[in-house]
């Protein structure tokens, strides 16, 4: 039924879900479908700055520059972990983007051509309670936001009963 | 038209600024004005609404008549003018409307809570600007229009420490100098260290601990910033950090200055503990103007411990990217990590402090007492707490063996809030001037009839009439001028700070950066709260 599906992952709990769902069950019963794999790399990085005030302009640019090139480096590191994982992940195409979470899933979902979008469910955050450290930068996709712009249809990762409510 | 279209938030602010400054030079809004104690100010306001708005509405003819370029002017000055308006605005909006507005709730609701709500969260203009700024940014978002301006907050910030370096004495200098030496060397490499042994003890990775033990040691995120690239920390580590900083030094900035003023701390004091505990260096100049926003006394102690603390950072940059680098076997150059670092707005303040000393802006003569300043304007009031006390002593009957004529000064200072001549003869500058000088000779004879033993009055009341006569103390104009421009500075600076904090960098905080960071910020502003009551005394600032 899907030609071209859109997968997206930054490596959590709930996302490693939206892959077993798209490589596990999805590729197994049409393995013809091509998948795009992408790693948004949150915008809101620019913010992380906070009330830094004393940086010049070059050292805010250097620390850019180099969360920019330290987040590409562990989107590598997961790519690879995927395609350990899921034989099916060989052949498909694993692109990062920079930019604002739901806009960029949009985007490239219609620039791709995908006629479907994968995301993980939605999870309770235990940041702050937890000493185990999440990948990347707190981020939550706004569904409702995402869903005035969608170009396809969006399907969400069931919650693992492990992955709490 | 498109550029019209595209300069309408410019044309708005700038047409309710030159609206306001003509309300208030009508005298339509002097009830008001005087119903919330800022009357005296009015003069300020219809030249500052009449300035700016003039120079928005200049601003706005040209954005629209001509394409925008990429020349000095057009990055500098015509780009982000709509944003620095903007925030001119809510500084103004705050300083004079916002401001006594709390006051006169939390005077109302005294009687119910048993405290001034104010008073315990220290909701000056510099605190309820900051969060203004904050909440803008997580509710409605910065217009887009203003996103240009917010970002000079940093640089208008730094003009402020420029300008603050006017204010200092060799002898201020050398005498805070050496106590934020030893201070902050002690507590900064000490922090450093206790973070990268907590670290050790965790068993956390040493690019996590590296980047912590920067912000929790040195100047918070700035720290953070700086080192990151240096000790190649991961994505999380940034984020947990900065989350973890970001939210202690918040909480810091409310609750020191409460603690302060319970511990009864002086200015000296205060301005060292907040220099040295405090992570954030912004969160330092907002809690030190917390603490007394009237007096800049606290601002000038605690800016020489922040000094100090911003120069630590490339010693700090440059020990981690040692460590790191021994670690990893990656060189880094000096020039990478230290001149890269090295905070050069820091040599503005120093020049202005040299031009100072050097007698540039103010004739030796200015600080023999000879020229006395009854003009109404904040500094030469007293503080809120020193007013409460004169009044209550008024009321009450405590002070006793007054003559009439120093019965009456008294008074006055109580209604006027400083020495000065007859409001209603403000125009005729020869009476208003003798006035403040018969007012002030009668609270001068009060003091030293105190000094003399002849009367007895409350040494919290004789403290307040000191302060009354030292605030009237002329300074010279120009001075007096860089130090207004320099609150002002300050006052949008921090606005615009608080812009650019977000709630999803504050909801970064968690994991054992969290632990490792409470712990060290806690130990640290624990043990430097004692230090400094023991060991800082009062010193003599003009």
């Amino acid at each position: 039924m899907f030609q071209s599906l859109l997968l997206c992952t930054h490596g959590t709990a709930g996302a490693r879900q939206a892959e077993q769902l798209v490589f596990a069950t999805l590729c197994a019963a049409a393995p013809d479908i091509r998948i795009t794999v992408l790693t948004i790399i949150d915008r809101d990085w620019q913010d992380m700055t906070g009330d830094d005030w004393l940086n010049s302009s070059k050292t805010h640019a250097a620390f850019l520059d180099h969360v920019q090139q330290q987040v590409q480096e562990e989107n590598e590191e997961d790519w690879q972990r995927i395609r350990r994982t899921y034989p099916a992940a060989a052949a498909a195409t694993f692109v990062s983007v920079v930019g604002p979470i739901e806009e960029t899933m949009a985007v490239e979902a219609e620039k791709r051509g995908c006629d479907l979008i994968v995301i993980g469910p939605h999870r309770k955050s235990r940041r702050l309670f937890n000493l185990e450290m999440d990948k990347g930068l707190r981020a939550r996709t706004d569904t409702l936001l995402l869903h005035r712009l969608l170009p396809c249809p969006l399907l969400i990762a069931p919650l693992h009963p492990e992955n709490g409510p | 038209m498109a550029q019209i279209q595209d300069n309408k938030p410019l044309f708005i602010i700038s047409g309710l600024m030159i609206l306001y400054a003509l309300l208030a030079s009508s005298g339509i809004l002097h009830p008001l004005m005087k119903y919330l104690h800022t009357a005296k100010t009015a003069d300020l306001q219809v030249t500052m609404g009449f300035i700016a708005g003039g120079i928005g509405i200049l601003g706005a003819i040209i954005n629209s008549v001509r394409k925008p370029g990429t020349t000095l002017i057009d990055r500098f000055v015509l780009q982000p003018l709509p944003g620095i308006l903007m925030i001119l605005l809510m500084a103004m909006a705050i300083r004079w409307y916002v401001e006594p507005v709390v006051k006169l709730i939390s005077h109302s609701l005294q009687p119910v809570l048993g405290f001034k709500i104010y008073k315990v969260l220290n909701l000056n203009y510099v605190i309820l600007g900051l969060l203004a700024g904050v909440i803008l940014t997580n509710t409605y978002g910065i217009p887009k229009f203003a996103q240009a301006g917010v970002k000079c907050a940093r640089f208008v910030l730094k003009m402020g420490v420029i300008m603050l370096g006017a204010r200092y004495s060799f002898a201020e200098l050398a005498k805070l100098g050496t106590y934020s030496i030893f201070l902050v060397g002690f507590f900064v490499l000490g922090t450093v260290f206790f973070v990268l042994w907590l670290g050790g003890i965790f068993k956390q990775p040493k690019t996590m601990t590296g980047v912590l033990s920067a912000g929790m040691g040195v100047c918070g995120v700035s720290a953070t910033v700086a080192v990151a690239p240096v000790v190649k920390a991961r994505s999380e580590e940034m984020a947990y950090t900065i989350g973890t900083i970001l939210s202690f030094g918040i909480i810091c900035m409310f609750v020191f200055p409460t603690i302060g003023h319970m511990a009864g701390m002086n200015a000296v004091q205060f301005g060292a503990w907040a220099g040295t505990g405090i992570l954030n260096s912004a969160q330092v100049a907002a809690a030190a103007l917390a603490f007394n926003a009237v007096d800049i006394k606290t601002l000038k102690v605690a800016e020489i411990f922040n000094i100090t603390r911003v120069l630590f950072l490339p010693i700090i940059v440059l020990v981690l990217a040692t460590w790191f680098g021994k670690e990893s076997g990656k060189k880094l150059t000096f020039k990478e990590v230290v001149i890269d670092k090295f905070p050069i707005f820091i040599l503005g303040f120093l020049l202005l402090f040299a031009m100072s000393s050097m007698g540039l802006f103010s004739p030796p003569t200015h600080y023999k007492g000879k020229f006395i300043d009854f003009s109404y304007n904040d500094r030469t009031q007293i503080t809120e707490k020193e007013w409460e006390t004169l009044k209550k002593a008024v009321d009450t009957g405590t002070i006793k063996g007054l003559t009439p004529e120093q019965m009456e000064a008294v008074k006055d200072l109580v209604a006027q809030r400083q020495i000065a001549g007859n409001y209603e003869d403000r125009n005729d500058k020869k009476l208003f001037y003798r006035q403040g000088e018969q007012r002030m000779f009668q609270l001068e004879a009060i003091l030293a009839a105190a000094k003399a033993k002849t009367i007895e009055i409350p040494p919290d009341v004789k403290a307040a009439i000191k302060h009354a006569v030292k605030q009237v103390h002329k300074k010279s104009k120009t001075v007096t001028t860089l130090t207004d421009c320099m609150i002002w500075f300050f006052a949008f600076g921090l606005i615009g700070l608080g812009m650019q904090i977000t709630k999803k960098a504050i909801f970064q905080a968690g994991g054992w950066p969290l632990v490792i960071g409470v712990i060290s910020g806690v130990t640290k502003a624990a043990l430097s709260f004692v230090v400094v009551l023991w060991l800082v005394k009062d010193v003599v600032l003009k």
